[in-house]
């Protein structure tokens, strides 16, 4: 913390990255309050904004090995967080999903979001020794518990979206820790099969539900889902992201789709359609190079990180906001079913910014200590 | 990279994360590009389709009036409970229970019409119950948080008179069936689902014009289908009101005296001989037209409309254009007109004998009396049957063809109503097809053909139009309801999005009548037959009125054979006639079902139209039940019973006069009766 007054912090500092962060969150404010112009959402973020900047400084001028060091003690935390989230009485049960912690006078918050952080860091703990040759089969079977206790919890909850997100964390470390390059490709080879294979297999057995079938299928084929059914969301999504045009009605539609209530959750997990609507084609590509320039500049810091540690935190962040990305905008454009992850920085929910915020301070913290010893 | 290892290319694989993250970003691009500016239009106009929606405006559908401008239908504003629909996946079961036990809906009818509406596109609304009451109203306003899909529209109803009066003219409105919509006269109009058009009646033919232009209301919804704001409005434009031809005293009259013969059953219809209009046209059993245009969503009024179905008094069928009856010795007037035309007989040389009957082979057809040799004046006035049947036989099979041709008898009359059948007329052609068996024509058939029975079964309108065009001389007219359409003013200005432009006056479209060449001479001794069979001791002569000279003619229709009196299948009874017989200013044809002897029922009924009629022409009290004491009359009895002598025994009996006498046997004797 010392060093946050340091002039070589301050110069290292990656003012950029933060910069964009906030500019994103800002952007992603304006159109919360298209999206609900009547509710307090865009209030709240706002108020969200300014926490997790402090969360991400704070981070940021912590020495990340420290933080590392104590991952185990933060990673169990937040397993007996989402432990606890499960139980009825604390854990609120939204939507038939029981994933939030109710906090008196602060609001709630929802754990999977937050253990991420833990999981990362133990990730990198685990995957950040000195290393020669590649990775052995123990070292995989170990990656793969560490994940496996979050994402069961969450499982339980359930939020299979957000369960989702964990695993580029895993998949990322491991491809940066010499996994073999065989065994990259096999996986992807026996994706392409099983993944279809998988998709028969639990319509067969009824393990994939009929609505979740359906909004897979609203993907494939959308011309022959009930656009009044489960493939509503994505009808709706992508008439609001496509009547935006080029330039959007930039707030000026009174009776835009979601104040029409026809797209459902639009300032959270739609808001990229809002997005679209309001800002068009040029709004949504400002907002996709904002993310490129921002990941880009996450990768050139794990590139210059001074340890492995340090750049495995950084690229498992990457990984997990690409995927978020990538998840939730293909939603909104109707190539990905509809899944219930938050778009990084843009979604309304004070656990979504903080938790986004605090892996960026990480990231910033590694880039920081580069040329610390 | 302070942690360099070459053996794990860790900088490639950090370059190819770098690529996918590029690679997945510019996916997603693409995609935008291609939704955003290669569809994005489509795809606007599919987001304003869904929330811009057009609300009808009803427009008031043109009312009826009689001649004197007397409101026949009219349409007033109903209330009608909705439910808008949201969600084709909704379910509306919950609504059930509350809204049949507060609106008083039959539960099952709810599930019905919820199930119903699945098939249909999204977000048309269910219509719950019809024509609500106040109370109703303020139920669902005041449970409008609890159930916010219901809302109370308004729309014009059509009302028609009680008791079926005038429902055989007016007929009824409905919705437009499925059926109607695939045909290209009611979809080239752009008729949609939902629409009331014309189903029966004045109000089907002249449908097209009583119908207004409804207007609508273009507002703009959210997701759940509540208005949040209207952005465009037209005016309905109501439709032209129709002044008929029908007086409403005359009508009345007519079905008054209907329901007084025995059987309830019959027609009468009031004719202006000079132009065609129609004063009254009375067919009985009617029906009530409101069970179509206001209970046919009910399962009680399917129920109705069923047991109408199934009712052998057949209150649905319009008599007069839809039932067809042997007119009996009425056919001897045309006979005569067409034997003179034809030079069968002369005006100087008319007499025939009458030899109370014809032996034709080894078959003796009788007439009912001995009526010498008598002229045609006599034949008419005494309805000698005898004489006409040797008539038929001068004139030929050929000759009773081109009577049929000139009057008409085998075509519509034109009539302004819909569904009017053709009369059956006598023909070769018309034998072979009615009896298989035995095709070929014979001298028999021939006298059958000449005394209204057997080959002749005609429509009443048919009998009227032909009559009328005796009375005045040979001009004959297409009968018609229409007098004229009242003009309807155009709405807003040319040019703008809601102009409709105005719609004119318009009649009824008569056209030149057809013209049956009829001698001054040879006219005047068919009418002085006529005349006499009221006024000079003929068939008829109990109806002589004192105030004006009725010329007429009585005819006794047989239903299983003639004068064969077995209870329901009594004969029918004719009564054809116009007044002022020497200068026709009504004509008139008087049927009534089943109730024996010509002249001895229909007679009497015509008698008192013609009271209502020359009390009205002079400004005096109606003589009609519930109008003047002076209506009270007892119906005129007739002790001389007039009709034909011939027993033609039928297989089976067929209780409708309008079937085909298909099973006829020409072989069996001819009995004479009485």
């Amino acid at each position: 913390m010392v060093a946050m007054f340091e002039k070589r912090s301050l110069r290292d500092f990656d003012w950029l990255l933060a910069i964009l962060a906030v500019a994103i969150v800002c952007f992603g404010t304006w159109q919360i309050r298209n999206a609900q112009p009547n509710e307090t959402f865009w209030q709240k973020q706002l108020v969200g904004l300014g926490i997790a900047l402090i969360a991400m400084l704070v981070v940021a001028f912590t020495d990340y090995r420290k933080l590392v060091n104590f991952a185990p003690a933060f990673f169990i935390f937040g397993l007996a967080l989402l432990v606890i989230v499960l139980i009825p009485g604390i854990g609120m049960k939204i939507n038939g999903q029981r994933c939030w912690i109710a906090l008196p006078g602060i609001g709630q918050f929802q754990p999977s979001e937050f253990v991420k952080i833990p999981t990362v860091l133990m990730l990198a703990r685990y995957f950040g020794r000195q290393r020669s040759g590649a990775l052995r089969l123990k070292e995989m079977v170990m990656g793969g518990l560490i994940l496996a206790a979050p994402v069961g919890l969450i499982l339980l909850e359930p939020d299979a979206g957000q369960a989702l997100t964990y695993f580029p964390l895993l998949a990322v470390v491991l491809f940066l820790s010499s996994i073999r390059m065989w065994l990259v490709m096999a996986a992807l080879l026996t994706s392409l099969v099983a993944i279809p294979a998988a998709y028969v297999v639990g319509v067969k057995t009824g393990v994939i539900k009929a609505y979740q079938q359906e909004r897979i299928q609203a993907i494939i084929d959308p011309d022959k889902v009930d656009p009044k059914g489960f493939g509503y969301q994505t009808t709706q999504s992508i008439l609001s992201v496509g009547k935006g045009g080029i330039a959007g009605s930039r707030g000026n539609d009174e009776f835009s789709q979601s104040a029409l209530k026809f797209l459902p959750e639009p300032h959270s997990d739609f808001i990229f359609a809002v997005t679209a609507e309001n800002t068009g084609f040029v709004g949504c590509i400002a907002l996709l190079m904002a993310y490129a320039l921002l990941l880009s500049r996450l990768i050139g810091g794990a590139r210059r990180a001074r340890d492995r540690t340090g750049m495995l935190v950084i690229m498992a962040v990457v990984g997990g906001l690409t995927f978020s990305i990538f998840i939730n905008v293909g939603m909104a454009v109707g190539m990905l079913p509809v899944i219930g992850v938050p778009l990084p920085m843009m979604s309304a929910g004070l656990s979504s910014v903080l938790a986004t915020f605090m892996t960026i301070g990480f990231a910033i913290s590694v880039q920081l200590r580069r040329f610390v010893n | 990279m302070k942690f360099e290892d070459a053996s794990q290319n860790l900088r490639a694989r950090l370059g190819t994360i770098q690529l996918i993250v590029f690679v997945l970003l510019a996916v997603l691009g693409v995609r935008l590009y291609v939704l955003q500016i290669v569809k994005g239009k489509a795809y606007a106009e599919r987001a304003e389709n869904q929330r811009v929606r057009l609300l009808p405006i009803p427009a008031p559908r043109g009312a009826i009036f009689d001649r004197n401008g007397k409101l026949l239908v009219g349409s007033q504003s109903i209330y009608n409970i909705i439910v808008s629909q949201e969600d084709k996946k909704k379910d509306y079961s919950p609504l059930i229970p509350p809204l049949s036990a507060s609106l008083s809906i039959d539960a099952e009818d709810l599930r019905a019409r919820f199930a119903e509406v699945k098939s249909q596109p999204a977000f048309q609304d269910i219509l719950i119950k019809e024509n609500v009451s106040q109370q109703d109203i303020v139920w669902v306003e005041s449970h409008s948080l609890e159930f916010p899909e219901l809302r109370v529209e308004l729309q014009p109803q059509r009302r028609y008179p009680a008791n079926g009066h005038l429902a055989h003219v007016i007929g009824y409105v409905g919705e437009v069936s499925p059926e109607q919509l695939l045909q290209p006269r009611y979809k080239d109009k752009g008729y949609k689902p939902g629409d009331i058009i014309g189903k029966e009646g004045l109000e089907a033919v002249y449908d097209e014009f009583l119908r207004g232009r409804d207007g609508y209301r273009k507002v703009i919804v959210d997701s759940r289908g509540h208005i949040q704001q209207e952005i465009a409005r037209v005016e309905p434009q109501s439709g032209q009101d129709l002044v008929s031809t029908i007086d409403d005293d005359y009508q009345t009259a007519a079905e008054q005296r209907l329901q007084m013969t025995p059987t309830k059953r019959g027609v009468i219809v009031m004719m202006n001989p000079n132009n065609g209009e129609i004063l009254a046209l009375a067919s009985a059993p009617t029906y009530d037209p409101n069970l179509f245009s206001q209970r046919m969503a009910t399962k009680e009024g399917r129920a109705e409309y069923n047991a109408m179905l199934q009712d052998p008094k057949t209150p649905l069928i319009n008599r007069a254009i839809q039932g067809r009856y042997p007119p009996g010795s009425t056919w001897k007037i045309p006979m005569a007109v067409a034997g003179l035309k034809q030079g069968a007989i002369t005006v100087d040389h008319s007499n025939i004998l009458c030899g109370g009957g014809i032996m034709v082979g080894n078959k003796f057809t009788r007439c009912m009396g001995n009526h010498g040799m008598p002229e045609l004046r006599t034949a008419i006035t005494r309805s000698c049957d005898g004489y006409f049947y040797r008539l038929g036989l001068k004139m030929k099979i050929e000759g009773i063809m081109k009577m049929v041709d000139e009057f008409e008898f085998n075509k519509r009359s034109g009539i302004d109503l819909p569904h009017e059948i053709v009369s059956w007329t006598p023909s070769p052609a018309f034998k072979a097809k009615m009896q298989p068996k035995d095709p070929e024509w014979r001298d028999i058939d021939t006298v059958y053909a000449s005394f209204g029975q057997v080959y002749d079964i005609i429509t009443p309108i048919s009998l009227i139009r032909a009559i009328s065009s005796v009375a005045v001389g040979g001009q004959m007219y297409v009968p018609h309801f229409l007098k004229e359409f009242r003009p309807v003013a155009a709405l807003s200005e040319e040019g703008l999005a809601d102009y409709r432009p105005g719609r004119p006056a318009r009649t009824f479209d008569r056209g030149q009548p057809k013209l049956i060449e009829m001698p001054e001479d040879q006219h005047a001794v068919v009418i002085d037959g006529m005349w006499g069979v009221v006024n000079g001791g003929g068939t008829a002569g109990a109806i002589k009125m004192p105030e004006v000279e009725i010329a007429g003619k009585t005819g006794t229709a047989q239903v299983v054979g003639l004068g064969k009196d077995v209870g329901a299948n009594k004969d029918h009874s004719w009564f054809v006639s116009f007044a002022p017989a020497r200068k026709p200013e009504v004509a008139m044809v008087a049927l009534v079902e089943n109730v024996g002897f010509g002249g001895q029922f229909a007679a009497p009924a015509s008698r008192a139209m013609y009271d209502v009629w020359y009390a009205k022409m002079h400004n005096l009290p109606l003589p009609m039940p519930g109008a003047t004491e002076a209506g009270k009359k007892a119906p005129v009895q007739i002790a001389d019973p007039e009709g034909n002598r011939v027993t033609i025994p039928l297989a089976a009996p067929t209780p409708d006069a309008s079937a085909p006498h298909a099973t006829q046997d020409n072989h069996a004797s001819k009995r004479p009766k009485r």
